[in-house]
């Protein structure tokens, strides 16, 4: 883990968790697999918040144990999946568009539950659900239900691993951890639960478990007095879902760009179809045959067959292959190409400059090119172009190569290619990134310590209003009330919003960057 | 021979310096002295951030869920050191602690990850560490010793009991009590009455006369 992957992920963990979580995350970043002794004694924490932060970052899926042969159990947390906590408004507005408020809400749960069970899903959404409906009107649980259940389909939530059926045997002790199994044909299996019921008032759930895997019944104290149905059968996002969905926009896009948007249409329906049959690191969809895609099209569509014939072989044609042709059973089998539509170059002008991203784009095309090609093929000014290959060099973005002409390797008899080595810039780029994220957010938490006391005070004016509204006060009182925070205080709290919210937004759309270079070099290594 | 080129006073590159660009007797750019400056400046703007009503939400999105974290049970704050003075407005802002407790699915964690309930065996533990010290020490004044310090520990004892309960975690939103009330105890542990030597007006003042300083 790169310092700059560390400082993000203990970032986000004092942002979202506190600080006594982020000091064991980072603990255990740093030095891997560790057990519960030697983290007590290495972060000088006291066993018991070691013990709570444990459990928290272990139901987030953020940490996971392992039973060792000896006997103890050592945790290793898992920094990719900290880094996501980046994307979690990605994911949560992709369910809203595609599944709507029930969906966005049920992702949101998850995400911030970490896992859950499916009916203390459904129980909650409901409630939030009905909280912002009219009064009168309440949420069905079965709405909600249906939409977890669509969600599960295809593919978005999945169930975590299972506690396995241990066989009661007095003597031996049960192991100091348990080891969590589960079936990848059981993944998104959905509980048969009957959950009648509506938001705010729960009517009694009628019960019918699932025969596979029946946990055993539990004493819970707190709000339910009875067990759910469903109890032990948890459920977490499937991040690679989100992923691959995110890809597939991407591509999408890409070909709408180059084309027009109807062949970027043919590309989403052929995608929609092996959404669920592709498996999330191949390199290529399976096959489609056009026959099917004419018949998936979606109904607004009326192109005529041989007008997607047309389009199919005009796809495979383009030099980016997108699209690739692969057989001729049922009029033409197609597939589509996840890895190429991504390239490190619309990240690239930031930085640098039009004219270097020009240079740039211009070198991963031709590959190799010398100094005095580079100009000629740029059209940049010699000097302009031989100070921007400096800095590029410099910062390692572009490389060279050297060809000897004589045996003895003399400089002056040798060609110097430029060359650009794409993943190795790929994975620069990226660490580029985190470290602007990682800068974006210290700024920001910065920005807002700073003004701390001024945002307390603007809270309080706030809370005072809200509750002297709903008293029924007058006007001119609430005027008073307002007139406590001055004018350039005010201007004061503007332009911190603007900036906090600008930062914000930044952090969103490095996070985009950061997506785009991470599936490409986890294409580019994946690549048998 | 091996001196000849820097004779003359002028840098000799090894290879034609025309290859990389530099036309004869152009002054070459300066030797890089210091480390690059942490905010230089950039000419060229960066690209403009993506606006529209996608990114709007997820901005929204994204403070909401920084806001909605703060408040869940999974988040854990450091104590804050117990404050010297009570705020009236504490009263009011403790209601977002009430929801705090989420205990979690024992099944599914290593077993020693759960919290063991220590409420009861704490008292004993401290009185026994107490306990055992006097017979370490044989002497018999020293045992008079220990029989006063006794009588001073077994209060002091309880205010520890009570101290390594809330430290158990299970109280972790109760305040510590204070210790300040020990002090007049521990204070003093000789025979001494502490009111007997009384700090005159002149007990620091003293120092600042010049005459007491060495003369030399």
């Amino acid at each position: 883990m790169t310092q700059a992957e560390i400082k993000l992920c203990s970032l986000l963990l004092q942002e979202h968790f506190g600080e006594i979580v982020e000091k064991i995350g980072t603990y255990l970043i740093r030095t891997g697999t560790q057990p519960l002794r030697m983290i007590v004694n290495d972060t000088g924490l006291l066993l018991d918040q070691v013990k709570k932060a444990l459990c928290v970052l272990i139901q987030h899926n953020l940490v996971t144990y392992q039973l060792q042969k000896r006997g103890f159990v050592e945790y290793e947390a898992q920094c990719k999946r900290i880094l996501r906590i980046l994307r979690y408004p990605r994911y949560i507005y992709t369910a809203k568009t595609l599944y709507n408020d029930t969906g966005e809400l049920i992702v949101e749960e998850l995400l911030l539950n970490g896992k859950m069970t499916m009916s203390a899903v459904v129980r909650k959404v409901a409630d939030r659900l009905t909280e912002t409906m009219e009064d009168g009107k309440t949420m069905d649980y079965a709405d909600v239900s249906n939409t977890f259940v669509r969600l599960a389909d295809t593919h978005f939530v999945q169930r975590c691993p299972l506690v396995p059926e241990i066989p009661e045997s007095p003597d031996a002790p049960p192991p100091p951890a348990p080891t969590l199994v589960i079936n990848e044909k059981d993944m998104y299996v959905v509980p048969r639960l009957n959950l009648v019921g509506k938001g705010k008032r729960r009517r009694s759930c009628d019960e019918e478990d699932n025969g596979e895997h029946k946990a055993k019944k539990q004493k819970q104290d707190g709000e339910s007095s009875e067990p759910p149905p469903d109890d032990g059968i948890y459920w977490q996002v499937n991040i690679d879902r989100f992923h691959q969905h995110f890809r597939d926009q991407g591509i999408v896009s890409a070909v709408a760009n180059r084309m027009d948007q109807t062949s970027s249409e043919i590309v989403r329906t052929m995608l929609r179809m092996s959404e669920v049959t592709t498996s999330s690191g191949a390199p290529y969809t399976q096959p489609l045959s056009s026959n099917e895609i004419f018949r998936s099209l979606p109904a607004g569509y009326n192109i005529v067959k041989q007008v997607l014939d047309q389009y199919l072989t005009l796809l495979a044609d383009d030099p980016l292959e997108f699209v690739g042709k692969s057989g001729d059973s049922g009029g033409g089998m197609y597939t589509v190409s996840i890895l190429c539509g991504h390239l490190p170059a619309p990240a690239f002008p930031g930085p640098f400059g039009s004219r270097c991203a020009r240079i740039f784009r211009l070198l991963l095309r031709k590959k190799h090119l010398e100094q005095k090609q580079v100009e000629d093929f740029a059209m940049i000014p010699a000097k302009e172009a031989k100070d921007m290959l400096y800095k590029m060099l410099s910062e390692n973005f572009v490389s060279l190569q050297e060809i000897p002409k004589t045996p003895d390797h003399a400089p002056s008899r040798t060609f110097y290619l430029y060359t650009v080595n794409v993943p190795s810039s790929a994975r620069m780029l990226l660490h580029r990134c985190y470290k602007s994220v990682a800068n974006l957010m210290e700024r920001r938490q910065y920005e807002t310590k700073e003004n701390k006391r001024l945002l307390e005070k603007s809270q309080r004016v706030e809370a005072i209003l809200a509750s002297m509204q709903a008293t029924g006060a007058e006007d001119t009182q609430l005027q008073e009330i307002e007139e406590m925070i001055t004018a350039p205080e005010r201007q004061q709290l503007e332009t911190l919003k603007r900036n906090v919210n600008k930062i914000d937004a930044s952090e969103n759309q490095v996070d985009e960057t950061i997506f785009v270079l991470e599936s490409f070099i986890e294409s580019t290594v994946r690549r048998p | 021979m091996a001196g000849s080129g820097r004779g003359r006073g002028r840098a000799a590159f090894t290879f034609n310096i025309e290859a990389i660009g530099f036309t004869k007797g152009a002054a070459l750019p300066d030797v890089a002295c210091t480390p690059p400056p942490p905010f230089p400046s950039t000419d060229n703007k960066p690209v403009p951030l993506k606006t529209g009503e996608d990114e709007d939400y997820m901005l929204a999105l994204k403070q909401d869920l920084r806001g909605t974290m703060k408040k869940m049970p999974y988040f854990l704050a450091v104590e804050e050191d117990r404050e010297v003075i009570e705020r009236y407005s504490k009263k009011y802002q403790d209601s977002e602690k009430e929801h705090a407790a989420w205990t979690p699915d024992w099944r599914r964690l290593p077993r020693e990850v759960k919290p063991k309930k220590k409420t009861k065996k704490a008292g004993a533990k401290p009185k026994k560490t107490k306990s055992s010290e006097p017979k370490s020490n044989l002497d018999v004044l020293k045992k008079i010793e220990e029989l006063e310090k006794k009588d001073d520990e077994e209060e002091k004892s309880e205010d520890e009991k009570d101290q390594t309960k809330d430290k158990e975690g299970e109280d972790d939103e109760e305040a510590e009590e204070p210790e300040e009330y020990d002090e007049e105890e521990h204070e003093e542990e000789n025979d001494y009455i502490s009111s007997y030597f009384e700090d005159g007006d002149d007990f620091g003042a003293g120092s600042d006369d010049n005459m007491d300083e060495a003369t030399y």
